[in-house]
């Protein structure tokens, strides 16, 4: 009787299943998130999937598996182990890890799998990088930080998770432009993990601590946390600090004037990497090679960038969406398509 | 009907009888159930390269179950096992990179690993068994701790591991993978432990840790002693971690740390001690792993995967105590 009822489960969920996955698609593309915890990953996935549906228009059938959770590394080598069990044709990985994923995607390349990575640089030679760079991110903002200053005052900044790549790759960014400016001090380097709360956590303790700062220097979502504090301590003309990309905080920014710019690392990365896909599996060329960032394998993405002159107009182009949604870009299938030969 | 009515009481109490001489049984029932379920959805996966895959990605979470399984089999829990697995990853890649890159040394060097992640073993076990402090929080705090050191000894990810070491992982001996050496000397590790005087200790002191004091059980001594055992499997869990990301990264294992955890706990180990098999938190481990993989072969749109995911290993719990429970 279990068996039987065993049996009959099964069958259903495998029609389901077939339901879900049989299609006559040209092209079957695997994309894998490891981790789960902002809402910028969700627009991220959900932008590629549209992308997918907009081939279709161009006579290309894409389907698209997901994979997404949180998990460790081993987890996320797993996804990337499911999609070679499954035969895709090319895997987009917002990878866990820089490098770990060496030998599963030389095993991936090895079956004729092409791999993408985005948001976060691999090290590995058998995939290649469509993202922004990290470094030209933080480069951009730390140089308006500087010019708005006149080159003189004390700054603080605010960073994310110690010892994660992009955040290295940004850190090594705005080291390199505050040291040309010899009269800009750096007086202290705080660590908050990239949550808004302890980035508001760490600018209450930096404001008690050195109440006549005139800069901070901070990324993504804890700059809200950021500015919460110094708003709360009544100093939003007096200091000028970095932004970020989501409606919340553009709102907020508009409103009150704050004095800030934000680089943006946009969630139509993966979106992007899935145009450069489909046309490196239609079998094209590439015209300029990936070869740039310290890995020779990346393709960098131009990096949009939000200031006192442009705010305005990117908020309005907001307007309706809800108030986590971040600004976005994305590579349009005719611009990835004209970098291909 | 006769003969179910007089047949089924004897089944069920068989059952019994085996599940109380093995108890990792249930474990394994579902553990069977997944696997098979994993191959109805993608008959690549129970291929015989899907099992070799599914050995190479979870032999650390395996390796790091079992070794957790050690202290909880005492009524304690370690929260760093997973860092000393990150510290134990850079300490020896970082070593590996230095030197010549020989079998030899890579060898020696992977002897200096099992003492790290040993030391790191006796510092938790020292704070905890000496020092009383409550295992949680003084592990969590450990775990931030070796954390910071394994910063100290490569602050970014990205070192490769040496080829021969990596390509050892993924060789083939006599025509059968590496992994599977290794997952049969980690059955027999477990074989052998599963008769020591440690384990029966340890689970002796779970059981009750007053009673184990007054009939003379040295229990502090044995407390450490589980804790150096853990470390020592973290370390072993970092080598198989190294050989299948062929790189270091210090932030790597923090996240395996619960799913250890999880795993003895899934292998029907109970958290309060006293109760448990080491074959059945690797039973959990790999039970972990095949959920992951299950609920993407269904086909659980991306948004509900965590949810579902989540939900499963609810269920597997659940089975798992319903199982042992009935018999």
């Amino acid at each position: 009787m279990i068996t039987k009822r065993i049996a009959v489960f099964m069958a259903t969920t495998a029609m389901v299943a077939t339901a879900f996955s049989a299609s006559a698609a040209d092209f079957k593309i695997g994309l894998s998130n490891g981790w789960v915890g902002s809402e910028w990953r969700t627009q991220m996935i959900s932008e590629a999937q549209e992308m997918a549906t907009m081939w279709a228009e161009k006579g290309v059938e894409v389907d698209v598996v997901v994979q997404s959770a949180n998990v460790d590394v081993p987890g996320q080598i797993a996804h990337v182990r499911n999609f070679i069990n499954e035969g895709v044709d090319a895997i987009i990985i917002n990878p866990n890890s820089p490098t770990a994923f060496d030998p599963v995607f030389a095993q991936a390349k090895a079956r004729g799998i092409l791999v993408i990575s985005t948001d976060a640089e691999v090290s590995s030679q058998d995939a290649m990088y469509v993202g922004i760079d990290h470094n030209d991110y933080a480069k951009r903002t730390a140089k308006w930080l500087a010019e708005t200053l006149d080159g003189k005052g004390s700054i603080v900044t605010i960073n994310g998770v110690a010892g994660h790549p992009a955040n290295e790759m940004r850190v090594e960014g705005y080291r390199e432009i505050f040291d040309a400016y010899p009269d800009l001090k750096v007086v202290n380097e705080v660590n908050a993990n990239w949550e808004q709360a302890q980035g508001q956590q760490a600018m209450q303790n930096i404001l008690a601590t050195y109440p006549d700062i005139n800069g901070v220097w901070v990324q993504d979502g804890m700059a809200a946390g950021a500015w919460r504090s110094i708003m709360d301590a009544g100093k939003t003309g007096d200091i000028a600090a970095t932004g970020e990309i989501r409606k919340d905080f553009l709102d907020i920014w508009v409103e009150n004037g704050f004095t800030s710019a934000a680089s943006v690392n946009p969630p139509g990365v993966m979106a992007s990497a899935l145009n450069v896909a489909v046309n490196l599996l239609q079998g094209k060329e590439l015209i300029e090679p990936a070869n740039k960032g310290k890995y020779e394998n990346a393709m960098y993405l131009p990096i949009p960038f939000i200031n006192g002159e442009n705010v305005k107009a990117v908020h309005a182009e907001l307007e309706g969406k809800p108030g986590y949604y971040s600004y976005t870009s994305v590579l349009s299938i005719e611009d990835a398509t004209a970098l291909f030969k | 009907m006769m003969n179910t009515a007089t047949q089924t009481p004897s089944a069920a109490q068989r059952f019994k009888a085996l599940c109380a001489r093995f108890p990792f049984l249930p474990a394994l029932i579902i553990l069977m159930l997944l696997f098979a379920l994993n191959g109805f959805f993608n008959a690549n996966t129970i291929s015989a390269r899907g099992i070799t895959g599914l050995f190479s990605t979870y032999l650390a979470l395996m390796f790091l179950a079992v070794g957790q399984s050690f202290v909880v089999f005492a009524g304690d829990i370690d929260l760093s096992a997973g860092n000393i697995l990150s510290l134990v990853n850079v300490f020896i890649i970082t070593m590996m990179n230095a030197s010549a890159g020989d079998g030899a040394t890579t060898l020696g060097i992977m002897a200096l690993g099992v003492l790290v992640g040993a030391g790191c073993g006796l510092f938790n076990g020292l704070l905890i068994a000496a020092l009383r402090l409550q295992p949680i929080v003084a592990t969590f705090a450990t775990s931030i701790f070796f954390t910071g050191i394994a910063l100290y000894v490569l602050p970014v990810a990205g070192m490769p591991a040496p080829m021969i070491y990596w390509q050892t992982y993924f060789a083939s001996f006599f025509g059968l993978p590496f992994v599977i050496y290794v997952v049969a000397l980690l059955l027999v590790l477990i074989f052998l432990f599963s008769r020591s005087k440690v384990v029966l200790q340890l689970l002796a002191i779970g059981d009750d840790k007053q009673a184990a004091f007054q009939s003379g059980l040295p229990v502090t001594a044995t407390r450490i002693k589980g804790y150096v055992l853990c470390g020592v499997f973290a370390s072993f869990a970092a080598f198989c971690l190294t050989g299948d990301t062929a790189s270091g990264d210090p932030l790597v294992g923090s996240a395996m740390t619960l799913s250890s955890v999880a795993a003895v706990v899934l292998g029907g180990s109970m958290l309060s001690g006293g109760f448990g098999t080491q074959l059945g938190s690797l039973f959990g481990a790999l039970t972990i792993g095949l959920i992951g993989s299950l609920v993407y072969f269904v086909g659980t749109p991306a948004s509900w995967q965590n949810f579902v995911q989540g939900l499963a290993i609810l269920i597997a719990l659940m089975v798992g105590i319903l199982i042992s429970r009935r018999s």
